[in-house]
């Protein structure tokens, strides 16, 4: 994974539209700071660095470099759980 | 009546809501975990009722609903009553046999807001999934994934294992990827209903649940990014008991064709329960107050070793339904766990050798 990559939610999940959780088959992954932020970006369309750009303009005063680390290090999570996949 | 002191403040929320909509089926399992006394059709809850129970569940915080039966695409009204589970805000499951499911109606279901479907197979070859099902489901059901995935729909394939058909796990799996699912789910057969009395044909031996897990691990491993594998561990051959349904009256509420909810599906083997219906009762007052689901909730109920035990907070105590089973006991230690006087009941019920296996988890 690298800033041009493009994540994608895989099938069968999804935000919840008013809480911050993550609904997928049979369960629920609890998505707390700003992760919920992170995850309304993932849209298979944008990838890591649009994302990180979107986030910088929304988080003001935060440096570029730090959400890029934090955006990936997420990713890299919910990839590992199954969640997201990333477009190849 | 045991003392469960739960002040409603206190009462956890649920997560997730069961509802079995029928139990009229296509297929007739040997471990068929519904009553064996079944409900009649004409007292179904109707689609209006089932709504009504849906929003409810949702504003006590439920998320996931689960439609299941029976086989949930007896009813005509499936495809109204997963709209209404969307409607209300909730996440829509449906576990289904197949039998009967074509492309129209999976077009239909999808529309109304069907997010997941798990389709179950009883075994790998036609012949032996047909025995065991009693009915001719297996050639439909592999018919049938091509045409899932056509769908936005997350689909697993869950297999249920058991005696009769461990030793070829390899090959059932092999099958199950063919099909092309997002999950793969491996669940050992639970001991209840119809599967309790045909105990001594189903139940794996020690030797082959430990073949097993090894075949399970490198499946995973091999699956990893493609299918997620999830495999639950038969409770016989552990040192400690699982979390039962998330800890009683901690997180399901399981609804019967008739309104009856119940704090787990096989929660009428237990004696002296009383199940309040939906009819009568708002689904709010049944979570926190209706004797069933207060019966087994918190601490108060256990016996002492449970009490003072650490374990208490990650099991809570344990399968009730099994202790009641194994000990006649409903409040005993589940036997499954290593601390229970009735733990060597196990072992009679074991047909191997003894091995030491390592505690599963979910
Ligand atoms: S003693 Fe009770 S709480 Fe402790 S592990 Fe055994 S069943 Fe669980």
């Amino acid at each position: 994974m690298d800033m041009n990559s493009i994540p994608m939610v895989v099938r069968g999940c999804r935000l919840h539209p008013t809480q911050d959780v993550l609904l997928m088959p049979e369960g629920t992954l609890e998505l707390n700071g700003p992760s919920r932020d992170v995850l309304a970006r993932v849209d298979g369309n944008r990838d890591v660095a649009a994302i990180v750009r979107d986030l910088a303009q929304e988080y003001e005063g935060a440096e570029e470099s730090e959400i890029s680390t934090d955006v990936l290090v997420l990713l890299q999570d919910l990839m590992q759980r199954g969640v997201l996949r990333f477009r190849t | 009546m045991s003392t469960t002191p739960s002040a409603p403040d206190s009462t956890p929320r649920p997560l997730s809501l069961v509802a079995e909509l029928t139990h009229r089926c296509p297929l007739h399992c040997l471990y068929c975990s519904n009553p064996i006394e079944m409900r009649r059709s004409a007292d179904e809850l109707t689609t209006d009722e089932w709504e009504r129970v849906f929003s409810a569940a949702a504003a006590l915080g439920v998320l996931q609903l689960s439609l299941t039966g029976g086989e949930p695409l007896i009813r005509k009204d499936l495809a109204q009553l997963i709209a209404s589970g969307r409607k209300a805000g909730l996440y829509v499951n449906m576990i289904t046999s197949g039998v009967g499911l074509t492309e129209e109606r999976l077009a239909e279901l999808v529309d109304a807001g069907l997010e997941h479907l798990q389709l179950s197979f009883q075994d790998l070859d036609e012949a032996s999934a047909n025995y065991i099902a009693g009915t001719k489901a297996h050639a439909i059901k592999i018919a049938l994934a091509p045409l899932i995935r056509k769908f936005q729909l997350a689909f697993t394939v869950n297999l249920v294992v058991h005696r009769m058909n461990l030793d070829r796990l390899e090959q059932f799996i092999a099958m199950a990827e063919e099909l092309g699912p997002d999950r793969l789910e491996i669940a050992h057969v639970q001991y209840y209903g119809w599967a309790l009395k045909n105990r001594t044909k189903l139940m794996a031996t020690e030797k082959q649940v430990h073949a097993s897990l090894e075949i399970v691990a490198k499946a995973k491993e091999r699956l990893r990014g493609k299918i997620k594998l999830e495999s639950v561990f038969p409770d016989y051959f552990g040192s400690y008991p699982k979390a039962c349904v998330g800890g009683w009256g901690r997180q399901m509420i399981l609804i019967d064709p008739v309104g009856n909810a119940l704090p787990c599906h096989a929660a009428a083997v237990i004696p002296n329960m009383e199940f309040d219906n939906v009819r009568a009762h708002e689904l709010g007052w049944i979570w926190r107050e209706s004797s069933a689901f207060r019966r087994f909730r918190g601490d108060a109920w256990m016996p002492e070793t449970c009490k003072e035990c650490p374990r208490k907070e990650v099991d809570f105590g344990g399968c009730r339904c099994q202790a009641h089973l194994l000990t006649g006991d409903a409040n005993a230690i589940d036997p499954v766990c290593r601390y229970s006087p009735s733990h060597g009941l196990l072992e009679t019920l074991r047909t191997a050798e003894a091995v030491n296996l390592p505690i599963w988890r979910n």
